[in-house]
């Protein structure tokens, strides 16, 4: 290993470490200041305290809010990844004219930024009748986030050896047989990923949902709301729990793209 | 097979493209549709009227506010893609295949937790009796004020951008020949060069793609510069929100919308072109 | 009498292939394949890639659709018959096992595919995994089997469904070449005891002249050749399969003159040699003939022994096995090979560069049809 310095790789190292420590004191920050009785809390930390968590826990406003995101979340997950997967396979199987058209449609809502997508979606619903009720943040939701679940679940078809569904057909199954028990099965595990990061998108998501939930709040917009009225660590213990559940899905979600080919024995 | 499309072929491929016509391209459409209408008494009436572009981009406000959001956002893309890159490097050449799986699971998890959180929790880290400036004054400096500036909208923009950026980055340099680095050391060129004059003009295209995600995220963020910029002078995020929320103007709204989807096409083309750009003729 | 000899001939024949050609875009795959495969045939259709033989294999498993003729299967026209309303199960090259179930599920997946109630199921698939002898692996993972047992299943898995007709696209070329002997063994086998028929792509000429009763040469969509490894060995049609098949000398000549009564007289680099009439009956002096003779026919002489023959020089060798290959150049450039055993080139105590007199015995001339036409 001639071409290696040890004082280079050193300082890489430190680099990525400092990185590191910039991108998750925030994340780290919150969790600490989530148990600390001082309201601004700073050098030295204030006394150990649950005091936050038992706030939220007695707020009505922050179950009915849960309770929002937890109906958004789930049946986003379920239309993001019907409609993702539906997207992927076309991608992955059919080759037509505007095809380009329909991948951008169907992957650009990502760049899109929040703001312009919530007023759009404010001002469409808002004419068909839809702004302020849940179905609006459902909509919005499933625009944003069947481009990830389409991106997941394509992964992992273009991982498939494209003469398994020849080989399906060949034996007799038709294209809804082979669908049913070939493709779906190769592909579940991203299917249940899809499902997991696309809920995790949606619980996170705060400013469309901001614009166009009216009174039915999801829990990040009434973050929003506490960030914009007195500042309250109760932000901290509310944003704590989402960081521990939207981690449960995505070591979830994890674990399924990377256990090896089904083991069955 | 055949070439008609097929009743299969059409209920797999069908729902994406009508949800994404109805739900997000119309109302994108729809949003250059109502710049073009009236507010009267709170209330949105078609109509095919100038007035709102004229509104708006006669205001010195407006420009103020598009000028500084496009130095934020550019200072910021700037900035994360340099931070970045060491980091990406490091990934990419330095560490194992297990290790930079690891890593990459780890870049992953900030897009899972809520930015609004860590906005908040850098706001306690960066004001003037937070944890930053008491890390500072244990050693007789400070206090600096590090909120409700230019800084902290950079800040914050940097971590809202650099997970992406370093994830992009790596992505990328993965992808450069590894018979290019050693033919290069070969020929005698130093390691320091070979990093500007071969692994960057190789990894070209992905490290513009990550400097334009930056951009754009940046761009349309108004998290950062309402919570630790402090929201005046706006930005063109919060205009579009102050419109909408407070003044009901909404195809005021609309204009400084339409604005940023022009300028970030514009500003995406150009990347792209510059980014595929090859040497030569 | 017309119509009972076309009767005849499609009970006869299981696949007939009537003028089909397949372009894809510009590009034409298939040129105008006009044959046909016999019931209980084992056929072998071969060609180097990109030649079309495995656009003609799905295009009889009803993955492609010719784009002009007409395939015949059992005597129905099939253009346009979906692959799975088809029963002609394929063996892939790439296996195409189902990862996500076991091999009992892998081999029952036709049967299933075809509505066969469970317990039916899983006592034809039994049957299979017993004559393909897998018995024991009936419950395990695909990714736990090793590659002559992956190609077991996938045989199993093609034949659950007893069919008249079994296509296998390459399916021995991921095998190291001892099991790829023991699997052409096993197949052949196979296909003399179920009586049923095998089309059988492949690039490599060992498999397909071995197993075989029938060979297609293919190049660049065209068929070359159809004919008993035999046939196709000794009397290659044209160029192209003489040199495909490696193992033959050709010669541009020009007849000089009759020899004999039933004979001409050609000449090549000096050397005279004559060429029977029965193959060339209409040819006239100075005419161009090409003409073959295969390696092993060639004989060599010391320069000095005094034989009639081209005189060359040795360029190089190659064994094969209890023979070698003797590589050579003549004055002019020309190219020869011959075949011997190590005990007659030893007597001749050749090393590179060594002088050598080629010659051969008329009757070992061959003339290529198609070049002469």
């Amino acid at each position: 290993m001639g071409n290696e310095n040890r004082i280079v790789n050193g300082l890489l190292k430190l680099h990525i470490a400092l990185c590191l420590l910039f991108i998750f004191a925030p994340i780290a920050g919150s969790f600490v200041f989530s148990l600390n009785s001082d309201r601004f809390p700073s050098l030295p930390l204030g006394e150990f305290s649950t005091e936050w968590y038992r706030l939220i826990w007695e707020d009505p406003l922050v179950w009915q809010g849960f309770a929002n995101t937890v109906v958004v979340g789930l049946t986003v997950a379920v239309i993001a990844t019907l409609l993702g997967f539906g997207g992927a396979y076309t991608d992955f199987r059919y080759n037509f004219t505007g095809k380009s058209f329909y991948l951008a449609l169907a992957m650009l809502p990502p760049t899109i930024p929040v703001v312009i997508m919530g007023l759009a979606m404010l001002a469409f619903l808002s004419r068909v009748n839809l702004s302020g009720t849940t179905i609006s943040v459902i909509i919005a939701h499933g625009v944003m986030c069947s481009p990830f679940a389409m991106a997941i679940i394509r992964l992992r078809l273009s991982q498939m050896d494209p003469d398994l569904e020849a080989a399906s057909w060949n034996m007799g199954g038709n294209q809804w047989q082979t669908l049913r028990y070939v493709i779906i099965p190769f592909a579940k595990p991203a299917i249940f990923a899809a499902l997991f990061i696309t809920m995790a998108v949606s619980f996170d998501e705060f400013a469309v949902a901001w614009f166009v939930s009216g009174l039915n709040e999801t829990l990040p917009v009434k973050i929003l709301g506490f960030l914009q009225g007195q500042v309250s660590p109760r932000i901290n213990a509310i944003g704590s729990l989402a960081f521990l559940s939207s981690m449960t899905l995505i070591i979830l979600a994890q674990l399924l793209l990377r256990s090896p080919e089904d083991k069955k024995s | 097979m055949t070439k008609r499309p097929t009743l299969f072929s059409l209920i797999l491929s069908m729902p994406l493209l009508i949800w994404q016509l109805t739900f997000f391209l119309f109302p994108l459409l729809f949003l250059v549709a109502i710049s073009f209408w009236t507010v009267r008494n709170f209330q949105m009436q078609p109509d095919i009227n100038f007035g709102n572009w004229e509104r708006v981009l006669t205001r010195g406000v407006f420009w103020d506010a598009y000028f500084r959001t496009m130095v934020l956002a550019t200072a910021a893309a700037a900035i994360t893609s340099i931070i970045a890159f060491p980091a990406s490097y490091a990934i990419s050449f330095k560490m194992s295949e297990k290790a930079k799986r690891w890593m990459i699971f780890i870049l992953i998890i900030p897009f899972f937790t809520s930015y609004l959180v860590r906005v908040y929790s850098l706001q306690v880290f960066l004001s003037d009796a937070g944890i930053v400036n008491a890390v500072f004054g244990y050693v007789g400096l400070g206090p600096f004020p590090m909120l409700n500036n230019a800084f902290g909208v950079i800040v914050g923009m940097i971590t809202l951008t650099l997970p992406l950026v370093i994830l992009l980055q790596t992505f990328s340099l993965n992808f450069v020949n590894r018979d290019l680095i050693e033919a290069a050391h070969n020929l005698r060129c130093g390691r320091l060069r070979t990093v500007f004059a071969v692994i960057v003009p190789s990894a070209k295209v992905g490290l513009v793609v990550a400097a334009l995600f930056a951009f754009i995220l940046s761009f349309g963020d108004f998290v950062s510069p309402l919570y630790l910029g402090g929201g005046n002078p706006p930005t063109l995020s919060i205009m579009i929100t102050d419109f909408t929320k407070s003044g009901q103007q909404w195809p005021r709204a609309a204009v400084v919308a339409i604005m940023m989807i022009v300028t970030l096409l514009t500003v995406a083309f150009a990347a792209i072109t510059y980014a595929y750009k090859e040497r030569g003729k | 009498m017309k119509v009972n000899a076309e009767m005849e001939q499609q009970s006869e024949a299981i696949v007939k292939f009537d003028n089909v050609v397949k372009r894809f875009g510009n590009f034409t795959a298939v040129e105008k394949a006009d044959f046909e495969i016999g019931r209980g045939e084992f056929l072998a259709i071969m060609g180097s890639s990109g030649c079309g033989k495995t656009t003609t294999l799905r295009m009889l498993a009803g993955l492609e659709d010719p784009t002009e003729g007409a395939i015949y299967l059992d005597g129905e026209k099939v253009n346009g018959k979906a692959t799975w309303d088809r029963d002609t199960p394929m063996v892939w090259q790439s296996l195409a096992l189902f990862p996500f179930l076991t091999v009992q599920e892998n081999v029952e997946f036709a049967l299933k595919m075809r509505g066969v109630g469970k317990e039916e199921r899983r006592q034809r698939a039994e049957k299979w995994l017993e004559k393909m002898q897998i018995t024991e692996f009936a419950n395990r993972n695909i990714n736990q089997l090793s590659g002559g047992q992956k190609q077991r299943v996938a045989l199993a898995r093609a034949l659950v469904t007893e069919p008249k007709i079994l296509l296998l696209d390459e399916p021995l070329s991921a095998l190291d070449a001892h099991l790829k002997v023991r699997m052409q063994a096993v197949l052949s086998n196979l296909q003399k005891d179920l009586g049923i028929t095998f089309v059988y792509v492949t690039h490599s000429m060992s498999e397909a002249f071995s197993m075989a009763d029938r060979v297609v040469i293919m190049s660049r969509g065209q068929i070359e050749q159809i004919g008993t490894p035999e046939e196709i060995y000794r009397e290659p049609y044209n160029r192209f399969v003489a040199e495909f098949l490696g193992s033959a000398n050709i010669f541009d000549s020009v007849i000089t003159g009759p020899s004999g009564s039933d004979g001409w007289k050609v000449d090549f680099e000096g050397g005279e040699t004559s060429l029977s009439k029965d193959e060339l009956p209409n040819a006239v002096q100075g005419q161009a003939v090409t003409f073959i003779v295969s390696a092993e026919n060639m004989q060599l002489s010391a320069p000095d022994s005094g034989q009639p023959g081209i005189l060359a020089s040795v360029a190089g060798e190659e064994f094969i096995g209890g023979t070698a290959m003797v590589f050579l150049e003549t004055e002019t450039g020309h190219e020869l090979k011959v075949q011997k055993s190590h005990d007659e080139l030893s007597l001749l105590n050749l090393h590179a560069g060594s002088k050598v007199i080629v010659h051969w015995a008329p009757e070992s001339c061959h003339i290529l049809p198609g070049e002469n036409l």
